[in-house]
């Protein structure tokens, strides 16, 4: 009797615990996209009927191609390069001396300042030749001029700089910190096998860090997958027009607030979270990145 | 015979790996250092620039030193812009930023301490919904949230920007892995005897524990709302209510800074004074991650990796 009004209990002040965060995960994440599908569903100027005709509207609108486009190409670009630069770099900071390497992780966090709007002031400062610190490197490839630099061919890859810098110094000093934390007594092992510092890096150290790094490029692609702000304010300021609709967001903005279409909006804002959704879902029940957690919650249940 | 191969080998490969080692860690260092250079550059520059006019900008080296007159001039040009709208900005941003910090934080570790040490029911589901919460990025969200936001009638207020920040699936995550794995349950269950319940647990266990927890927390969500552009952009549209990086673009658009052609309407704005409005976005997360780098380097996956 007592027990089980103890056990009441228990639940009782995990739920009031829990209370907060349920209501703004509700408020913040469920309602809204609720109430975005709705709208989605709705009757717009060319579907009064409503239902899925604002998904078709959005499919065969040419600039949703070309944005697909756009966006798959900057991640073509932008994956490949974290994943190679983040394994490499945090796998050199681990073979050497760990007390030296301070002041240079302490250097690759520096670029996380720089991201958003910032970001975008900065790129165009150090990309423009009359002002930038490389201008002497631009010249010597025969760049001396903004337009050679800022034009629709190179736009991907400002972009995947950008975004680029951003984050792969955040993700060096996370990706080092967990091979730290790798057992000696592995490495020793290995060292006594007669692995060198390559076999070490390559053999050992880079497949017990791999889910790290799919988990890294999850999350990039998903984050990727919405840039805006970049292209956004490149062509509403310095080069007005250069990246008009080039993102997916951006397209999902211009619906909503110059073509006062909000039904295809939220259209394409739903493809995005689903995609989005499905990425976390794969995640979650296919990578082995949060059995652990997942695992602690069985043994809870169970116990 | 083996013994005698490897000792006539070993004279010959001893000399060869040492200088195969030497020369790889030189190259290794190279690397790390190049790398380091360039992380630094663009930080240096958006620091030094402000200092200059905007002359010495186009003419001098790009990352010389103008004076500290520089600054106050560019912040005296800044200050121009709609009658000082940029103090309106920094404030905003401060406040907003420091009210979501503290909610999203006590709300994140309340809600991790429940999923991991009490008996809250629906538990699995609860974390797997902030799972695929955590993992979607929030940018996902703006424009739905724009048409609740709108609907609730919130829209260019600065509810409309501090309530969505408030929400911090990825801190409930940090805090459930930080109380059921790194605060041994034995620590619990002895409270338990000693007399204290959920809640005194919670208070004088749990919390007095998790400094560091708390510190990850605070520095994750402080990053993320003081930079986050897209959604203060779409839910307010007065230049009062706004935040400094969205403030940031607004410069860029309507001051000759970055933009020529609107040179005609003469605001003294150009690029020391949009550098200076950038270093003062930059700074403060800048200043955070430093001081945070140990959290962040022994943090979030550390002690996960086992053999």
């Amino acid at each position: 009797m007592l027990r089980h009004r103890s056990k009441l209990m228990g639940q009782i002040n995990g739920m009031l615990m829990f209370l907060p965060y349920l209501v703004v995960l509700v408020m913040f994440a469920i309602v809204p996209i609720v109430m975005a599908f709705r709208v989605s569903l709705g009757p717009s100027r060319l579907y009064p009927e409503g239902g899925f005709g604002n998904y078709l509207f959005v499919f065969e609108d040419f600039r949703f191609l070309s944005a697909v486009g756009n966006v798959s190409l900057f991640l073509l670009i932008y994956l490949p390069a974290m994943l190679i630069v983040v394994a490499v770099l945090s796998l050199l900071l681990d073979t050497v001396q760990m007390k030296y390497t301070l002041p240079l992780r302490l250097a690759y966090l520096v670029p996380a300042g720089i991201s958003g709007s910032v970001a975008i002031l900065v790129w165009y400062f150090m990309l423009e030749p009359t002002y930038s610190p490389f201008a002497g490197i631009f010249a010597e490839i025969g760049l001396t001029e903004g337009v050679q630099i800022f034009n629709t061919t190179n736009l991907v890859y400002i972009f995947a700089i950008m975004a680029f810098f951003t984050g792969a110094g955040n993700w060096i000093v996370i990706q080092y910190g967990s091979l730290q934390s790798i057992p000696q007594d592995i490495l020793e092992a290995a060292r006594m096998d007669g692995a060198n510092v390559f076999q070490q890096a390559f053999l050992i150290k880079l497949p017990l860090i791999r889910k790290y790094l799919v988990y890294m490029l999850i999350l990039v692609f998903a984050s990727g997958l919405q840039i805006f702000v970049e292209p956004y304010l490149i062509s509403s300021s310095v080069y007005p027009g250069l990246a008009k609709d080039w993102s997916l967001n951006q397209l999902s903005y211009t619906l909503a607030f110059t073509g006062s279409n909000l039904g295809a909006a939220m259209a394409l804002s739903m493809v995005m979270l689903l995609v989005s959704v499905i990425v976390a879902l794969v995640i979650i029940y296919r990578t082995d990145f949060f059995d652990e957690a997942r695992g602690k919650m069985k043994e809870k249940t169970i116990g | 015979m083996g013994k005698s191969l490897t000792a006539r080998k070993r004279p010959q490969r001893v000399p060869l790996t040492t200088v195969k080692a030497v020369s790889g860690k030189a190259v290794a260092w190279f690397i790390m250092i190049l790398f380091a250079v360039f992380s630094v550059i663009p930080m240096l520059w958006l620091i030094l620039a402000p200092s200059k006019t905007q002359v010495e900008l186009q003419r001098s080296a790009p990352l010389s030193f103008g004076s500290f007159q520089g600054y106050s001039d560019a912040w005296n040009n800044l200050m121009v812009f709609q009658d000082g709208r940029i103090v309106d900005w920094i404030i905003n941003s401060i406040w907003y930023t420091g009210v979501q910090v503290l909610v999203a934080c006590t709300i994140a570790i309340l809600a991790g301490y429940a999923l991991s040490a009490t008996r809250l029911p629906l538990r699995k589901t609860m974390l797997i919904a902030t799972l695929v919460a955590m993992i979607v990025p929030q940018v996902a969200f703006v424009l739905p949230l724009f048409v609740e936001i709108s609907a609730l009638g919130i829209y260019n207020t600065a509810w409309a920007i501090i309530l969505p920040g408030t929400f911090y699936p990825f801190g409930v995550f940090l805090s459930y892995i930080y109380f059921s794995t790194t605060i041994p349950s034995e620590l619990y269950e002895a409270a338990k005897i000693d007399g204290c319940g959920d809640w005194g647990t919670f208070f004088r266990v749990a919390v007095p524990l998790s400094g560091g927890l708390i510190g990850m927390l605070a520095f994750f969500s402080f990053q993320v709302n003081w930079i986050n552009f897209f959604l203060p952009f779409v839910v307010v549209s007065s230049g009062d209510v706004l935040t400094l990086p969205v403030g940031l673009g607004i410069l860029f658009s309507s001051t000759p800074a970055l933009s020529p052609q609107v040179g005609a309407n003469a605001l003294p704005i150009r690029a020391p004074e949009i550098a200076l409005a950038g270093m003062l976005v930059a700074i403060p997360i800048l200043i955070v991650f430093l001081f945070s780098a140990r959290l962040l380097v022994r943090g979030v996956l550390a002690g996960s990796v086992k053999g």
